[in-house]
């Protein structure tokens, strides 16, 4: 298993104490191109960050490749962010004053690679997702789909064990939307990268080949959805 | 370290005017801290001018009025020093610590060359004396020991009495080899001697027999100057001048410990008081210096905050993909060093211009007060310790104005920065 979930427990203490993860068990694969699917305040955010680390949690155990992440220094987390995880936000997020080779650069600047390597790398990923020309364009001068296509380009190119979206297409019209499901699921099929998405779209959620979903904290339902067939809106089509 | 500079000159390049309003403050703190430790230099320069002609050394003392009633003697007596004193004073009592003794006559009188006046105060010295003063000779020589045992009718003239006795616009040297008039004696010019600022009469120099046995001075003489070694420090010398006096007042029938009996006038420590208020200036310039580049610092310590406000989200991106909280520190403390040490630098450099426009001006002034010329500042610049000095300053300034919004930036977790707009 390269992640393994074992009754992980999340609350905030924000004045009322919010119990958000009530025992998550979830096992993911290699390869697997999985979609956490639920709706606002099910949890599924809290989720993400804990596998992003980005966040800690309670009780309970999470593995990623035999690895567990517990109790980790600032230091040591952002290490295995930084040589584990690719990431893929809503918003891109990507550094508004720098250009688009500069921002896919940055996963390895502080992998300590050096500056012509890492520029040739980037320069190399850029082109994969037919960025190429745009390499020295700052995003501001970029459409969404294109800001989307550098921040995949950032999370592969340390080259992860997994890539989390959270939202990838929440910030993009449908038809670019599906665009860049097409590229996930592409990712997936050809390089065998391992993607879970997190969504609250039922759309996005069918283009992937698992759907989990969440609701109040606690895992429901688990779908295979190799057919593609979970949308009620039909397979080939994102409902904006 | 070229990536650092490069994410740091994106960042400047960003907020220019702020970056530059905060720099201002920053080359005023050192511009204005050099430029004080210039002008307390230029000041401790010419309050040691004086200082500095002499051998550090040497003691002085003469004759004064007793101030108490010692030995069935009225206090207010006149003590007049002789050749006793000479002898006592260089005797084996001494001889621990006392090398040369020498001693001097003085009087007043006019001198004549050709048809030019002068009135002059004539000294008879001893030949060690040119070492004991640092008297320079620009021409000629000084007194010499034949001069002393043939009571030979010599004198050293200094460059400006001897000016004042030559035609105007006419060369010192020129005087050199010639006869002048002092009293119904005609004396020949030996030397020229460079003429000393911090005594405004004119002063010419002969052999210490020969005055005293034109002017019939008897035993008497002005005062005493020896050369001593081995007391180091004020307490030593302090011990040193009340055994001496206590000699002295003893034969003069007057208080051992009377210290207006006789005046003693040590140089040694005159000159660690001198350095003493020398050095306690020197804190008090770096104090005032400093406070006002602390203002500066604030600032930066100031816009780094801001910075670190405002890029908060950017810093939560760049943790998410794998900067450690090092690599966060790391940008704000090389950053607020930067700015700090560059708008220092421009502000040491034009500090130190303004040193060498201070020492081009009233660096070459001088007030006269009564007839002597004092300088106000000489040399004020600063030297190389000084901007060495400055520049740690600075590394620090910069390091402490960058830490706690380093700290900061750094502590701020990935997910609350990532929220952060």
């Amino acid at each position: 298993m390269l992640i393994e979930l074992r009754d992980v427990n999340k609350t905030y203490n924000n004045g009322q104490p919010l119990h958000v993860l009530k025992g998550i068990n979830l096992n993911i694969d290699k390869g697997e191109f999985v979609s956490i699917m639920g709706a606002s305040g099910s949890g599924k955010s809290t989720l993400l960050n804990i596998l992003g680390i980005l966040d800690n949690y309670d009780t309970g155990e999470y593995y990623i490749d035999g690895r567990l992440i517990k109790g980790l220094s600032e230091k040591q987390a952002a290490d295995y962010r930084n040589h584990l995880i690719g990431f893929i936000f809503q918003s891109f997020n990507l550094i508004g004053f720098k250009t688009a080779v500069e921002n896919v650069e940055l996963s390895l600047f502080y992998q300590g690679v050096s500056r012509s390597k890492r520029h040739a790398l980037a320069m190399q990923y850029l082109d994969k997702l037919g960025l190429a020309d745009w390499a020295s364009h700052y995003p501001n001068e970029m459409s969404g789909g294109q800001k989307q296509r550098v921040a995949i380009a950032r999370a592969l190119i340390t080259n992860p064990k997994i890539i989390l979206a959270d939202e990838p297409t929440g910030a993009l019209d449908s038809k670019t939307s599906e665009e860049v499901m097409q590229l996930l699921g592409r990712l997936n099929r050809e390089e065998g990268v391992t993607i879970i998405v997190v969504t609250h779209e039922s759309g996005v959620a069918n283009c992937t080949n698992k759907i989990v979903h969440i609701k109040d904290g606690v895992i429901g339902q688990i779908e295979d959805n190799r057919q593609h067939s979970a949308s009620v809106f039909g397979t080939s089509t994102i409902m904006k | 370290m070229k990536d650092v500079f490069t994410e740091i000159w994106e960042s400047i390049r960003r907020n220019k005017l702020r970056t530059s309003l905060t720099g201002f403050a920053v080359s005023w703190g050192i511009f204005m801290l050099i430029v004080l430790l210039g002008a307390g230099n230029g000041l401790r320069n010419a309050f040691s001018q004086g200082g500095d002609q002499f051998a550090s050394n040497t003691m002085m003392y003469g004759g004064g009025w007793t101030s108490k009633a010692f030995d069935g003697l009225k206090e207010g007596r006149r003590i007049r020093i002789d050749e006793k004193d000479v002898q006592l004073t260089g005797s084996d009592a001494f001889a621990a610590h006392i090398d040369d003794v020498i001693a001097t006559v003085s009087t007043d009188g006019t001198a004549t060359y050709s048809n030019k006046s002068v009135s002059v105060s004539i000294e008879g010295n001893y030949p060690q004396r040119a070492k004991m003063e640092k008297i320079e000779i620009l021409e000629g020589r000084y007194i010499n020991d034949k001069d002393i045992a043939g009571k030979r009718k010599v004198v050293v003239v200094a460059q400006n009495t001897a000016e004042a006795l030559l035609p105007d616009l006419t060369p010192a040297r020129e005087l050199l080899g010639k006869h002048i008039k002092i009293g119904n004696f005609s004396y020949l010019v030996v030397g020229i001697s460079k003429s000393d600022r911090m005594r405004g009469n004119n002063m010419i120099a002969a052999p210490f027999s020969t005055i005293k046995t034109i002017y019939n001075k008897g035993e008497d003489i002005d005062d005493i100057t020896f050369t001593f070694h081995g007391l180091n420090n004020e307490k030593a010398n302090e011990d040193f001048e009340n055994q001496l006096r206590a000699t002295i007042n003893l034969r003069h029938r007057a208080a051992p410990d009377d210290k207006r009996a006789i005046w003693i006038w040590n140089r040694f420590t005159q000159n660690l008081q001198m350095n003493k208020v020398g050095s306690i200036l020197n804190v008090a310039l770096w104090i005032i210096g400093l406070f006002t580049l602390l203002g500066g610092i604030v600032g930066v310590s100031n816009i780094m905050l801001i910075t670190v406000k405002e890029r908060t989200h950017e810093f939560g991106i760049r943790k998410a993909i794998g900067a450690k909280p090092w690599d966060i520190t790391k940008l704000i403390l090389t950053e607020s060093i930067s700015i700090t040490a560059v708008f220092g630098y421009i502000g040491m450099f034009l500090g130190m211009l303004t040193c060498e426009l201070l020492d081009k001006t009233i660096g070459q002034a001088s007030v006269s007060i009564m007839d002597e010329k004092i300088a106000m500042l000489v040399n004020p610049t600063v030297g190389l310790d000084v901007a060495i000095e400055a520049t740690i300053v600075l590394i620090i300034a910069g390091s402490l104005a960058g830490f706690f919004p380093a700290r900061k930036a750094a502590k701020v977790r990935p997910i609350e920065a990532l929220r952060a707009e």
